[in-house]
């Protein structure tokens, strides 16, 4: 187990920046889940930190020894490829072993490990196969085991699940999360899925545009996402967000009122008097669609455009007088039809402010 | 597989037989030439079938030593052998690691120096072989091995190192990029991987360079005029310059003459399969 460290890491294509004063340090053991839209820079950070890139600026730490000048066959870490990258003309044992052939290692030795990953991941009766032989999910176990091989302490991961179908990704998710139980190994995983980052993660961080938006706990990231940004990207359906104008109070409390609608409620900025919060701004709350309870009494109304029934739950599309396509989501079935006018309640810690910058603000909701 | 009408069929297996014939005829009229007397091959009309066969020309050309057409028969093939197969192995070694940086590594220069080495290629034999022939002559290695070697090379190297290079490119860069973190140096990323996936090429590569060596007429021409360095183009045109050409005997000198390439395409006809890449990375 080894702690990972970078330091305003900065990374260009010619002139083009690509990732941007990255810091991070992770713990050994830990599992990360680098999360973000596709082209944010994932992949370049992953591959700066296995050394196949090199990084433009900034310092990259293995535990105590400077790493970034390393090449990426002394740096101990090994990596799944999106693609495989499985070797075509290896059988499944040549191409677990392959690691540890380098290694010089004596054969029964090799044998003896690759016996032991073939049986951690169920392959042991395909060993004598070729790559071209085998299913898709099964390559993908091929590329894990021949990153165990040399048991390494950093396993980096780019989007393995991305190529398989949906059963066999959910099969592999929970896999994942065993074997790094199992192994106590750090693992970075790189994935554009929020649902991977979520159940998979001790921390994620969450990437835009080559820089973190935001790093912390999937919990943390769900109820305190930093900005609109993040608060769109984790969670689904996406949370809606509700433009609102801030109004005095005569108390010195203030007050935010969602535009369209009556539901107006007081902040108390005593405590934390922020700049956004000045009387008159025009402000975002946003509200998550699970948050969103239908009721006759409800101050948030709309009007039902589509309904989706999931069985478990019903995702209700609505327009409100400000935004288009709101969405909430009710547990069971419910009987709903567009063009119904619907009424939603929401207790009011679930609400989230932003500026109309979309960064959060910190009051407290009374 | 597409399922195919029965005149489709047809179609398809006549043209291949017609194919077959045409390719074929000449090596067929090759062979009859070399087993007829010179009788039969001097009376019109020609026949098919010569009124008797002998393997006379094939004797005095491996089988009786003492003969002048089997001293320059053999020598010649001793010298075709050592040059083509010189040629080719050493034009192999430079184009692989050449090929590989080409296909491989940054840097913008490098295309130009590949186009360069083209250019090079394309260049009409004639162009060159006067300052080569200075060249060698000066050197003291005309009438050598070591002229033809090195004059073959110049135009295997460019030729070779483009195959290899398009074929290179076709490997995804990530199975160059997993046995570097699997702890690989370039070399053994080339010799492990590299080379064993592009089998096919590197068979299509060598044949191709035995084949314009064993062919060559031109230079070997000019740069040799004995025994000692001539090789088989030059030593069956020999056959042909005397008084009387005797086209049994040059006839059987061809035919034996194509056994060593022919044989060699055989046994690499299973490396020059392709489909080797299947598997490797996502499909
Ligand atoms: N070798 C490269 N040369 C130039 N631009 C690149 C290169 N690799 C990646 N990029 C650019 O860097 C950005 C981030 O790419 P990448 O890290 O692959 O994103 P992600 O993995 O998050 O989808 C993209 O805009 C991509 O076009
Ligand atoms: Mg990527």
């Amino acid at each position: 187990m080894t702690a990972l460290s970078l330091k305003n890491i900065n990374k260009s294509f010619g002139d083009i920046r690509v990732i941007q004063n990255i810091n991070l340090d992770i713990k050994p053991g830990e599992f990360v889940v680098f999360v973000g839209p596709s082209g944010c820079g994932k992949s370049t950070l992953l591959r700066m930190i296995a050394g196949l890139e090199d990084i433009s600026s900034g310092e990259f730490w293995i535990g105590d020894r400077r790493a970034d000048q390393l090449p990426a066959s002394e740096r101990d870490i090994a990596m799944v490829f999106q693609s495989y990258a499985l070797y075509p003309h290896m059988t499944l044992a040549e191409n677990i072993g392959f690691p540890l052939r380098l290694a010089k290692l004596p054969k029964d030795q090799i044998n003896n490990k690759v016996q032991e990953i073939a049986s951690i991941l169920q392959l042991e009766h395909l060993l004598d196969r070729k790559p071209g032989q085998i299913s898709g999910g099964q390559r993908q176990r091929v590329a894990i085991g021949r990153s165990l091989a040399r048991d390494p302490k950093v396993i980096l991961l780019d989007e393995p699940l991305s190529n398989l179908d949906a059963a066999l990704r959910l099969e592999m998710r929970i896999e994942l999360a065993k074997l790094h139980k199992q192994l106590e190994a750090t693992m970075i995983y790189v994935t554009h899925d929020q649902v991977e980052a979520m159940t998979l993660a001790d921390r994620i961080v969450i990437l835009n545009n080559g820089e973190i938006a935001q790093i912390g706990s999937p919990l943390e990231l769900y109820q305190t996402p930093i900005n609109t940004f993040v608060a769109e990207f984790i969670g689904s359906p996406k949370m809606n967000l509700f433009p609102a104008s801030v109004n005095e109070k005569k108390s010195q409390k203030k007050s935010i009122q969602i535009i369209g609608s009556n539901d107006e409620f007081a902040v108390d900025t005593n405590q934390h008097p922020p700049q956004e919060l000045q009387t008159g701004n025009q402000i975002q709350v946003g509200i998550r669609p699970e948050h969103l309870v239908p009721s006759d009494t409800g101050k948030i109304k709309g009007t039902v455009t589509s309904t989706e029934q999931l069985g478990s739950d019903t995702y209700i599309y609505f327009d409100s007088d400000t935004i288009k396509q709101a969405v909430a989501r009710i547990n069971g079935v419910a009987s709903i039809r567009p063009g119904e006018n619907i009424c939603f309640a929401v207790a009011h810690e679930h609400y989230h402010l932003f500026t109309s910058k979309g960064n959060r603000i910190k009051p407290t909701v009374l | 597989m597409i399922k195919r009408s029965k005149i489709q069929t047809a179609i398809v297996y006549s043209s291949a037989i017609l194919l077959g014939l045409v390719l074929l005829c000449p090596v067929l009229w090759l062979f009859i030439m070399s087993v007829s007397s010179t009788k039969d091959l001097t009376t019109l009309p020609l026949s098919w079938i010569p009124a008797d066969i002998s393997f006379n020309n094939y004797i005095s050309l491996i089988g009786d030593f003492d003969s002048t057409s089997a001293e320059s028969f053999l020598y010649a093939l001793r010298n075709s052998l050592i040059v083509a197969i010189s040629a080719t192995v050493l034009s192999l070694s430079v184009a692989i690691p050449a090929a590989y940086s080409l296909s491989r590594l940054p840097g913008k220069r490098r295309s130009s120096l590949l186009f360069i080495a083209i250019a090079t290629f394309m260049m009409p034999p004639v162009a060159l072989v006067l300052p080569l022939y200075s060249a060698m002559a000066s050197l003291g290695l005309l009438n050598t091995h070591i002229a033809l070697i090195a004059v073959y090379c110049g135009v295997l190297v460019p030729f070779t190192t483009w195959l290899l290079k398009s074929n290179f490119d076709a490997i995804p860069i990530d199975l160059d990029e997993a046995p570097l973190i699997d702890g690989a140096n370039r070399l053994q990323i080339i010799w492990y991987i590299t080379l064993p996936i592009a089998k096919p090429a590197l068979g299509a590569a060598a044949l191709m360079a035995v084949l314009m060596a064993w062919d060559e007429f031109f230079y070997a021409l000019l740069f040799t005029n004995d025994i000692r360095a001539k090789t088989l183009p030059v030593a069956i045109a020999d056959f042909a310059a005397g008084r009387v050409a005797d086209y049994g005997l040059i006839s059987a000198a061809g035919i034996l003459a194509t056994i060593p390439p022919v044989s060699m395409a055989y046994f690499l006809q299973k490396s020059l399969v392709s489909g080797l890449m299947s598997g490797s990375v996502k499909g």
